[in-house]
C-alpha cells in the first residue's frame, strides 16, 4: 500500500464514521421529538441559510483550528500532550495584557505584538512539561492535565483579584482591549472576524513546517519511530520539547485570537474546553494540518446547528453533543483499529526477521 | 515405502489476505528426515502450523496413514503422534528442565504433581535418546543449544513420533548443530520421523533423506537428497541461478581506519558485557566478528556508533577520538552503520521509502532550498538509489513497511553505502533476507571494500562471516577470544571452538 491509497482508505473510514454518527443522531431525533423534521432542518440546514449563522460557524471554527493544530503537532511527534487548554489560557493572558495595557498605536504594530506575546506565553507553557518529560521522565499526559488546572485557576485568580476591570460590573475580566489591537470583521457586515485568516495561515504554516522542513522531518520521524530517529542522529529530547512548545504557541495564539477577535477582552472561563475539542478535531483530521480546517468546520457546524435546533424545536442541543460524542467514538476506534493492524503487520514481519 | 502423512493441495489465506500457501502438496515417509526448504515467507512455517493444528487450512486435506484427518488443535496433532519444536522457544525460564518437560502433563501422585517421577521420566528420555541435559538445572541458566534439547524432550515426552523442527539451527553454533544432528539420526534409527525446516543448504545436504522446496506458497519439487545438489536446490528456491559463494579478490588493506584499544563496557545492570577488546580495521579490508548472539556484539557496535557512552578504553576513527561524540557527529564523520535490527532501528516502516533514504541528507544544505527541503532533489535521490540498489517497489512514496524484508534491508544498505563511508559497520546485514537479496548485499559490501572502505561485519551467521571477511575475530562472553586470518584452511569447527569458549588465544602482544 502506498501513502496515497492509505489516505483514501482513511478518508473513506472517516466519512463512514460521520455518516454513522449522523444516522444514529437522526434516529434519536425521530425518537424523542414531536417535530423531527423541523429539528433536523434546524440542525443540519439552517446553519447555512443565513449569513449570520454561517459566519458564526466560521467564528467558532477559528479557535478549534488553532487547538486542533496544536494537537496535530504533538501527536505527529508522538507526544501525547493534553495541554492545549492550559496553553490557550496562558497565551490568551500574555496576549491580552499586551492588547490591553500597551497604549493605542498602529494596528500593524499592535496586533503583531499581541500575537508575538501570545506565542511566547503559550510556547513557554508548553516548554515546561516538555522539559519535565525529557529530563525527569514525567508522563506528559498527567503533567499537561495538571498544568491545565494550574493555568485555568491562575488566570481566574488574576482576573478576579489582580487585573479585574473596574467597570466590569462583577464579571471577572480584563479591561477591553485597545481599538488598535482588535481584529475586525473580514469584511463589513459579515460576522466572521479576521482571526479566520490567521487560522488559515496557521494551518498552512503547520503544514509547511511538518512536511516541508528539516524540523518537520525530525518531528515526524521521532513520532513514527523514535529508535530510528535516534539512530539517524536526531535528538529525541530536543524534538519532544520543541514540538510541545510549538503546540503551546499555537494554542496560545488561539486563545488570544478569541480575545482580540471575538470577546474584545479576556474573560474568566472563556474557553470551556476548546483545548480538549482540539483533540477531537485533530483525531477527526487524522492529525493532518490541512484536514484540520475541514474537521474544525464540521465540528463548529454541529455546534451552531445544535444551538439553532434548541432554539427552534423541542430537541435540546445536547443531541448535537451526542452526535459529537459518537463521532469521537467511531473515529477513535478506527484509529485504534488502524494502529492494531499496523502493529500486527509489524509483528508478523518481526517474526519473519527471526525466521531467516 | 508408504507415506506416513500426506498434505494434499493445502491453501492458507490469512485474515489479512496473505496467501501463505497456495496448493501445497507434501508427504513424509516413516523414518525419514525430510527437509522443508524455501526462502523467507515461502510458507514453510504456515504449512507446519497447519500440520500441528495451530492454523486451519483454508482448503486442502491431510491424510495420516492413508486416512483423512482433521487437526483442529495441537491436541489433535498429538493424538496422531505429531509434535513440533517452534522457531521461538516456549519454555518457562524459572522452572527446571524436568518441570518444563512435563509441564502441562505432569505425572501425579493423588492431586499433587510428582516431582520425583518427573525427574525419573526425564532421565529415562535423556538416556534413551542421548540428549544430555541436567534435569534439575533451571532453564534460564542453560545455553540455547540445551534449551532446544529440552524442547525436543518435551515433544518426545508427549509421545510424538513425527517431530517437526522449525529452523532449529538458526540459533546454534556449529558444534551444537552437529550434536543436534547426531540426536536426530539416533531418533530416526529408532523409527521416528523428522521434518526439518531450514534455509541452510549445507545442512540440508548433510542431514536429510528427501527435500521439498517451497517457493511463494507453492510446492516446487520434492527431491531425493543424494540425487541433487546445492546449486539445484537454490535455483529451485529462488527461481533463478544464484551465486552461492561470494566472489572476491584478496584484500589489499591500507591504513588503519578504526582502532579499539582495551575497550570495556559495563551495562546498566552491572554486567561486564565488553571486556578489554582491542582490534583494528584497515581501509580495504573486511573485519568479521563471529560469535553466538548475546556475547557482546550488540554492545560493541553501540559503543562504536555512539549509542552507549561511558565505555573504558579508546576508540579512534582516523585518529579522531570517538569518546563523547554524539550519534549525529559519528554519522557525519564518515561512518555508515547498518544496524542489526532493521525493523526498529534501520528503517521507519510507516514512512515512505524516500523519507527513509534521507535520514542523514535532510540535514545536508544541498538538500534544502531556503527554509524548505528540496523535494525535487529528494525525489531524484530516492529514484537513483531505488534503481541502483534494485529496491523492488512501485514508487518512492510506498511505505517501507509494505516491502519484503529483503527490500527493506536494501533501503538501509542503500542509504548507508551511498553516503560513501570510510568505515561501514554492518550488523547482521542479511538476517531474514531472501537469497537473492543476500547475494546483492554481499556484493555491495565487497564492492565498498574494494573502493577502499574499512568494513566491520558482525553476523550470527558463521557462513556469512567466513565468506565475506578477510580477518575474523570471535567474541565470547564479551571478550575477543581470537583474531584469525581468514583462509581456505580455516574451518567452521575451528571458529566454533572459540565461539563456545573451549579455546582462547593467549593475550596478544600486539593486536593486528
Ligand atoms: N499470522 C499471520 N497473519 C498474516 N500473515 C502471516 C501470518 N503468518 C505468516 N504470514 C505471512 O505468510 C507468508 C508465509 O509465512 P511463513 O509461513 O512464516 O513463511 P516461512 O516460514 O517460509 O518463512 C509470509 O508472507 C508471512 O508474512
Ligand atoms: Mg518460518
Amino acid at each position: 500500500m502506498n501513502q496515497r491509497s492509505a489516505v483514501y482508505l482513511d478518508l473513506l473510514g472517516i466519512l463512514l464514521a460521520i455518516v454513522a454518527a449522523l444516522v444514529i443522531g437522526i434516529f434519536v431525533i425521530f425518537l424523542v421529538s414531536d417535530e423531527p423534521v423541523a429539528a433536523l432542518q434546524a440542525l443540519l440546514i439552517e446553519p447555512f441559510t443565513t449569513l449570520f449563522s454561517f459566519g458564526s460557524i466560521l467564528n467558532r471554527m477559528i479557535p478549534l483550528v488553532f487547538t486542533g493544530l496544536a494537537i496535530v503537532v504533538v501527536f505527529q511527534s508522538g507526544v501525547f500532550s493534553m495541554g492545549a487548554e492550559g496553553q490557550l489560557y496562558i497565551g490568551a493572558l500574555t496576549g491580552a495584557l499586551v492588547a490591553v495595557y500597551l497604549p493605542e498605536m498602529s494596528p500593524w504594530i499592535h496586533i503583531p505584538l499581541v500575537v508575538l506575546a501570545s506565542l511566547i506565553g503559550g510556547a513557554l507553557y508548553g516548554f515546561l512539561p516538555g522539559v519535565l518529560k525529557a529530563y525527569f521522565k514525567a508522563d506528559e499526559i498527567v503533567s499537561t492535565l495538571m498544568f491545565n488546572f494550574i493555568a485555568t485557576l491562575f488566570v481566574s485568580y488574576l482576573l478576579n483579584y489582580v487585573f479585574k476591570a473596574p467597570d466590569s460590573g462583577g464579571f471577572a475580566r480584563l479591561p477591553f482591549v485597545q481599538e488598535s489591537a482588535k481584529l475586525g470583521p473580514i469584511f463589513d457586515g459579515f460576522p466572521t472576524h479576521a482571526g479566520f485568516l490567521l487560522a488559515l495561515l496557521a494551518a498552512l504554516a503547520v503544514y509547511l513546517l511538518l512536511y516541508k522542513t528539516k524540523t518537520g522531518y525530525e518531528l515526524r520521524t521521532v513520532g513514527k519511530n523514535p529508535l530510528f530517529a535516534e539512530y539517524g542522529g536526531i535528538k529525541p529530547k530536543k524534538v519532544l520539547i520543541l514540538s510541545i512548545a510549538i503546540s503551546g504557541a499555537l494554542a496560545g495564539l488561539g486563545g488570544t485570537v478569541e480575545v482580540i477577535g471575538l470577546h474584545g477582552t479576556l474573560k474568566d472561563n472563556f474557553s470551556a474546553g476548546l483545548g480538549f475539542d482540539g483533540i477531537i478535531v485533530s483525531l477527526l483530521a487524522r492529525n493532518h494540518p490541512i484536514a484540520v480546517l475541514l474537521s474544525a468546520f464540521f465540528y463548529a457546524y454541529l455546534q451552531v446547528g445544535g444551538q439553532i435546533m434548541q432554539a427552534n424545536s423541542d430537541v435540546p442541543r445536547d443531541l448535537a453533543i451526542i452526535i459529537q460524542a459518537l463521532l469521537v467514538i467511531f473515529v477513535s476506534s478506527q484509529a485504534i483499529f488502524a494502529y492494531l493492524k499496523q502493529r500486527k503487520l509489524m509483528s508478523s514481519r518481526g517474526g519473519e526477521r527471526v525466521a531467516k | 515405502m508408504a507415506d506416513l502423512l500426506e498434505m494434499r493441495n493445502i491453501h492458507k489465506v490469512y485474515p489479512n489476505g496473505t496467501k501463505a500457501n497456495q496448493g501445497v502438496s507434501f508427504s513424509v515417509r516413516q523414518g525419514e528426515i525430510h527437509a522443508l526448504v524455501g526462502e523467507n515467507g515461502a510458507g514453510k512455517s504456515t504449512l507446519m502450523k497447519i500440520l500441528f493444528g495451530l492454523e486451519s487450512p483454508t482448503e486442502g486435506d491431510i491424510f495420516y496413514r492413508g486416512d483423512k484427518v482433521v487437526l483442529k488443535s495441537p491436541k489433535d496433532a498429538i493424538k496422531y503422534e505429531i509434535g513440533m519444536v517452534h522457531q521461538h522457544f516456549m519454555l518457562v525460564p524459572s522452572f527446571t528442565v524436568a518441570q518444563n518437560i512435563v509441564l502441562g502433563s505432569e505425572p501425579t501422585k493423588g492431586v499433587l504433581s510428582d516431582h520425583q517421577k518427573a525427574i525419573a521420566e526425564t532421565q529415562r528420555l535423556i538416556q534413551e535418546f542421548g540428549l544430555k541435559v541436567d534435569p534439575n538445572a533451571k532453564v534460564e541458566n542453560i545455553s540455547v543449544g540445551l534449551k532446544q534439547r529440552v524442547e525436543i524432550l518435551k515433544v518426545l515426552y508427549r509421545g510424538a513420533r513425527l517431530i517437526i523442527l522449525d529452523e532449529p539451527t538458526a540459533v546454534l553454533t556449529p558444534q551444537e548443530t552437529d550434536e543436534l544432528f547426531q540426536s536426530l539420526k539416533k531418533l530416526v534409527s529408532q523409527g521416528y520421523t523428522i521434518i526439518f525446516i531450514t534455509h541452510k543448504l549445507n545442512e540440508v545436504m548433510e542431514i536429510s533423506d528427501r527435500i521439498t522446496v517451497l517457493r511463494a506458497g507453492k510446492t516446487i519439487s520434492t527431491l531425493i537428497t543424494s540425487e541433487t545438489s546445492k546449486e539445484e536446490i537454490s535455483r529451485l528456491m529462488v527461481g533463478r541461478d544464484v551465486l552461492l559463494r561470494v566472489e572476491k579478490q584478496p584484500a589489499k588493506p591500507k591504513e588503519t581506519v578504526l582502532s579499539l584499544d582495551e575497550v570495556s563496557y559495563v551495562s546498566e545492570t552491572g554486567k561486564q558485557v565488553l571486556n578489554d577488546i582491542s582490534f583494528q580495521v584497515r581501509a580495504g579490508e573486511i573485519f568479521g566478528i563471529a560469535g553466538v548472539e548475546g556475547n557482546g556484539q550488540t554492545e560493541l557496535i553501540e559503543v562504536i556508533t555512539g549509542f552507549r557512552k561511558n565505555f573504558k578504553g579508546r576508540i579512534t576513527f582516523l585518529s579522531q577520538d570517538l569518546a563523547g561524540k554524539s550519534i549525529e557527529e559519528i554519522r557525519n564523520i564518515g561512518i555508515g552503520h547498518i544496524p542489526e535490527d532493521r525493523q526498529t532501528r534501520g528503517a521507519c516502516l510507516t514512512s515512505s521509502i524516500k523519507e527513509n533514504l534521507i535520514l542523514d541528507l535532510y540535514r545536508d544544505k544541498s538538500f534544502r532550498r531556503g527554509l524548505f527541503l528540496n523535494q525535487k532533489k529528494i525525489n531524484e535521490h530516492a529514484d537513483k538509489l531505488i534503481q541502483e540498489f534494485d529496491i523492488r517497489t512501485q514508487s518512492r512514496d510506498t511505505l517501507a513497511g509494505a516491502l519484503s524484508g529483503g527490500n527493506i534491508q536494501k533501503i538501509v544498505v542503500a542509504r548507508e553505502i551511498s553516503k560513501n563511508p570510510k568505515l561501514l559497520i554492518a550488523a547482521q546485514p542479511t538476517r531474514g533476507v531472501d537469497i537473492g537479496s543476500i547475494e546483492f548485499i554481499h556484493k555491495e559490501i565487497v564492492k565498498k571494500r574494494d573502493e577502499g572502505a574499512a568494513v566491520l561485519l558482525v553476523s550470527a551467521e558463521l557462513s556469512e562471516v567466513m565468506s565475506l571477511s578477510d580477518r575474523i575475530g570471535v567474541l565470547y562472553n564479551g571478550e575477543l577470544a581470537v583474531i584469525l586470518e581468514n583462509s581456505e584452511s580455516l574451518t567452521e569447527e575451528e571458529i566454533g571452538f572459540y565461539m563456545l569458549g573451549v579455546k582462547k588465544q593467549e593475550k596478544r602482544a600486539s593486536a593486528t
